[in-house]
């Protein structure tokens, strides 16, 4: 189930928040109704944390992470950090990345078992994500992005990347990550993904401007909608997702083309 | 493509509004003093401007007023067409053409009024005119009253029609009056369209909006249409005619099979033949309405045969379907059926095109080739698993339920009137179960909205967010700890391991606390058997000239600096004086003294004094000067030491001499280039001959700037006497200056 959300009226909500599948962190706003978006959806099975990184409430940017770990760039202060490790479960390891690149967020895309990172990125930080996330890292462009954080977005279960990637690439890119991957927009057709969807294995979060279409397509690739979306395993999953091969295809040729 | 908004055009003033507006507009923006006085040229240039103002006014409005109304060849046929039937073309047009030929007649008017203010010769003829041209212009004016007002009608007619887009998708109702395509409309949008048991109760095109899959639909609701020839047709009808016309659209067609609208089944079937021309290209659906009172399987065979035998002669693809508004049977199959059509005839041709090709990778879904053994599982945890299993059996139970959660996440739906009624029902449901929660115990927490709108709202309130913090022990939360301690960053000495660590240490602490007791046991004993009464007194004595250098050196204000500053230590001039501190020998001496061994020292301070600044120059110089090429430098004597007074000490007569050939020369050589080379000058000497002449140009821009300084000139305000010339001028026979 995807729900729609804004932070202070602006529907990049990916750039205040950071979801995994072990913990949720949100900037720090005046008002709590940011917050408690994600608390009433997710409070009650992992930890739902405001956060801010060197002062700053663009937590979903600057910080990236799984259900084993979480990077942090060395702008992050020492109380901030130990604010973040107070709060995580201690089966979370929270380290601070040494990295030229410091919005962590929008180079590094991944999820529990596989990363990918902007094509620059030192060879010591790819040793970090390869040992505190515990997945395998690959240098990789999305359609012609080289922020791979901004511009692709993946969970355990299925993936989107920027609208403008060739099948082939796609291919490509789900052979290394091993989920099915579509290309896609959130926010009334924006290509910055990481910036409007936030998803983890069983929900997602989109921006206010989210058309239904988009959402659709989003909960088929992710395996959103409906019960059973994770007991039922691949076939089922399958289902779904080639839901929006067979029962989307002729709106979505109609709004796109 | 181009969205038509007809909405923004601006009101079109009525012609003696517009006089008005042009008039004032003159007199508040230009000039408005003169006096016979001036001189000709002035009175003339105020008198054009007042002119050409006027021009450019009527100029400026007349010309937004053409850019403002389409020009109906430009926008979509439907528009045209339109138009056309509302508004007339001929008479649009005409209209736009005499507003424009207004505009040129101003402008002719105006530029022939200008040619003749030039060779005006008198403030009055000037003023004439002026008056005379501007009366032609708002003659103009006046005359376009009639296309004035026309337009005016028009463009508020236009504000007003329903915002079309001729290329979305569309479903178009139409048909005889009174069949129900208005109540149909009502049904699947919100459009809210007056429905009445009269024929022409929908008197112009209505416009709604409905979703069905994932799409946005325009429905258009048209007048109904009677069957008759095209010319003789109203403007009500034609309305609907044109949209049949120009729209790619699913069309339904409607009919009444119970006969209620007034109108027999053979006369609905005439209509559909008479205008069957315009279904070509479109998605037609044939609607068979009122099946609350007239039931499809009991029509009688005849008429049954008929309608069949019209959808058969019609096409293929034209398809019949039964509903009723009252009943409300058939009516989401209708437009469910009439939508999937069209929605598959734009596939159709979209994919045929190559438009479809470049979405191809939105469409697929790309599955991965495993490149490994690994199984790599989505992660879920049970709570989650929980949840999902609890709400998938309530919605197997409840039935409608899973529907519910379904919808709730659609904020951006706008619901039509059917899905009003149903979400009236899911929020009665919502109710139930919230009250079904609160039965079982409230376990639901607050959220930190909820508190946050409790404690005072945003701003004032804020989470406490020590009180998430997952420790050993939760009474350790909200320790206070300190970021800086003893100037050290606590952060830098938190370790995983520091429990471990520290009891290692506090246990090897321990060990070494009894081992120097012990060991201070014994020395404690040696101490005092070593030292005799001589020796306890001198250390006495040290201790007591170390407390008192201490005091002193706290007296005097603590200043971290050497005692002596390096750059008179040793220095040579105090060496004359016997009694100075600062001598040589006296700091050797005292230093000597308390053990310090001063010749290093003292030789760097004799070497800072021989150094001198100026000998380094004259050094330097030399080096230059032999690296032109001088070689006679280095044969002449340079240690001859000139008189003081003409400050050039240090230097050589021989050595000055040479300074000044070489500054004569390297002018001369500067001149030659000038001469030989094109070189650009710098801007204030350009056109200047020599040095000569640009001396004396400085000289003379000097002289006058001081000459100007300080006066008045054309940029000062001034008040000059007004002279009244009869008061001036003439024999002065009978009477004075002041009076005649």
């Amino acid at each position: 189930m995807a729900t729609r959300v804004a932070f202070e009226n602006s529907n990049e909500i990916g750039v205040f928040a950071a979801l995994t599948n072990g913990y949720c962190l949100t900037g720090i706003n005046r008002s709590e109704n940011f917050y408690s978006v994600f608390e009433s959806e997710l409070s009650e099975h992992i930890p739902v944390i405001h956060a801010t990184i060197a002062g700053c409430r663009f937590v979903g940017r600057t910080t990236v992470g799984n259900r084993r770990g979480l990077l942090v760039p060395n702008t992050a202060t020492d109380v901030e950090l130990a604010h973040l490790r107070n709060s995580l479960p201690d089966s979370v390891v929270v380290q601070r990345v040494e990295e030229r690149l410091s919005a962590l967020g929008n180079i590094i895309a991944c999820n529990d078992h596989v990363a990918l990172v902007h094509p620059d990125v030192d060879r010591e930080t790819e040793d970090v994500i390869s040992d505190v996330l515990g997945v395998e890292v690959f240098r990789q462009i999305v359609g012609g992005q080289a922020l791979v954080g901004s511009y692709c977005k993946f969970s355990n279960t299925g993936g989107m990347v920027h609208p403008r990637t060739t099948v082939e690439d796609i291919e490509e890119l789900s052979s290394l990550l091993q989920v099915p991957l579509v290309a896609g927009t959130v926010n009334r057709g924006s290509d910055v993904l990481g910036g409007g969807l936030i998803v983890n294995d069983w929900s997602a979060f989109v921006g206010l401007d989210t058309t239904s279409t988009e959402i659709s397509v989003i909960e088929n690739i992710f395996r959103l909608s409906g019960a059973g979306s994770s007991s039922g395993g691949g076939q089922q999953g399958q289902g779904q997702q080639s839901n929006i091969v067979t029962n989307m295809r002729s709106s979505l040729i109609d709004q796109l083309s | 493509m181009p969205v038509y908004n007809f909405k923004t055009m601006a009101p079109v003033p009525s012609a003696s509004d517009l006089v008005d507006i042009v008039l004032t507009r003159t007199q508040r923006r230009t000039p408005t003093v003169i006096h016979p006085g001036y001189k000709i040229t002035r009175i003339r240039n105020f008198y054009m401007r007042k002119i050409k103002f006027t021009q450019q006014t009527i100029s400026e409005r007349l010309t937004t007023m053409l850019a403002d109304f389409p020009r109906l060849s430009d926008i979509h046929p439907f528009y045209s067409d339109l138009c056309n039937t509302l508004y007339d073309r001929d008479h649009y047009k005409l209209a736009l053409g005499q507003i424009n030929t207004a505009k040129q007649l101003v402008d002719a008017v105006a530029r022939d009024m200008i040619r003749m203010v030039k060779y005006g010769d008198s403030l009055y003829r000037c003023k004439c005119l002026k008056r005379a041209a501007l009366g032609r212009m708002c003659t103009i004016l006046k005359r376009q009253k009639a296309s004035l007002s026309y337009l005016e009608e028009v463009r508020k007619h236009m504000s007003r029609l329903p915002a079309l887009d001729p290329n979305t998708r569309t479903l178009l109702m139409c048909g005889l009056p009174n069949v129900g395509k208005s109540s149909f409309m009502n049904k699947i949008t919100r459009a809210n369209v007056d429905v009445q048991p009269y024929a022409f109760t929908t008197k112009s095109l209505f416009v709604g909006h409905t979703d069905y899959r994932y799409l946005r639909w325009q429905v258009i609701d048209t007048p109904g249409i009677l069957d008759h020839p095209l010319e003789q047709r109203n403007t009500i009808e034609m309305q609907a005619i044109t949209a049949l016309a120009h729209l790619t659209c699913s069309v339904l067609y409607f009919m009444d099979i119970s006969e209620q609208c007034g109108y027999t089944i053979e006369q609905q079937c005439n209509l559909f033949r008479s205008i069957q021309p315009l279904f070509a290209n479109k998605q037609l659906v044939v609607v068979i309405n009122k099946i609350d009172i007239q039931p499809w399987e009991t029509l009688d065979a005849s008429r049954r045969a008929m309608i069949e035998e019209l959808i058969k002669e019609s096409g293929s693809n034209t398809t019949m379907l039964t509903m009723s508004n009252v009943s409300e049977e058939g009516v989401s199959q209708v437009k469910n059926h009439a939508c999937d059509k069209l929605l598959a005839a734009r596939v159709d041709s979209r994919v045929s095109g190559n438009k479809a090709n470049s979405v191809m990778n939105r469409l697929q879904v790309v599955y991965p080739t495993a490149r490994d053994g690994v199984v790599r599982e989505a992660y879920i945890p049970e709570s989650v698993l929980k949840e999902q299993e609890l709400r998938r059996r309530q919605g197997g139970g409840g039935g409608g339920d899973a529907a519910s959660k379904k919808k709730k996440s659609r904020i951006g739906y706008a619901p039509t009137v059917d899905d009003e009624v149903d979400g009236d029902e899911e929020e009665l449901d919502d109710i139930a179960h919230e009250s079904d929660d609160e039965m079982l115990g409230s376990r639901k927490k607050k959220t930190a909205r909820e508190l946050m709108w409790e404690n005072g709202g945003p701003g004032v309130w804020a989470p406490d967010y020590r009180e998430q913090y997952d420790l050993d022990d939760p009474e350790w939360r909200f320790d206070a700890i300190p970021q800086i301690l003893d100037g050290k960053n606590i952060a830098d000495f938190v370790d995983p391991d520091i429990d471990e660590k520290l009891r290692l240490l506090e246990e090897e602490e321990d060990r070494l606390e009894a081992e120097y007791a012990a060991a201070n046991m014994e020395r404690m004993d040696d101490d005092d058997a070593s030292l005799d009464e001589m020796e306890k007194a001198q250390v006495a004595e040290i201790r007591d000239r170390v407390t008192i250098a201490r005091a002193y050196k706290e007296r005097s204000g603590g200043n971290n600096r050497p005692a002596l500053p390096r750059a008179i230590r040793g220095r040579v001039k105090d060496c004359h004086d016997d009694s100075a501190k600062l001598k040589a020998s006296a700091i050797e001496k005292r230093l000597a003294k308390v053990g310090v061994d001063a010749t290093q020292m003292l030789e760097r301070g004799r070497k800072r004094e021989r150094e001198d600044p100026r000998e380094k120059r004259r050094q330097s110089r030399a080096a230059r000067g032999s690296d032109n090429g001088d070689a006679e430098m280095e044969t002449e004597p340079t240690e001859e030491v000139s008189g003081g007074e003409d400050g050039r000490r240090g230097l050589s007569k021989g050595a000055a001499k040479r300074q000044r050939k070489e500054r004569d020369e390297s002018v001369k050589r500067e001149q030659s280039l000038a001469r030989s080379h094109s070189r650009p000058r710098t801007p204030s000497e350009m056109g200047l001959r020599d040095s000569t002449m640009a001396k004396v140009a400085k000289l003379a821009e000097k002289k006058g700037q001081k000459k100007w300084f300080g006066g008045s000139g054309e940029g000062d305000h001034t008040k000059a006497v007004h002279l009244v010339k009869w008061c001036n001028t003439g024999k002065k026979r009978n009477g004075t200056h002041y009076q005649r």
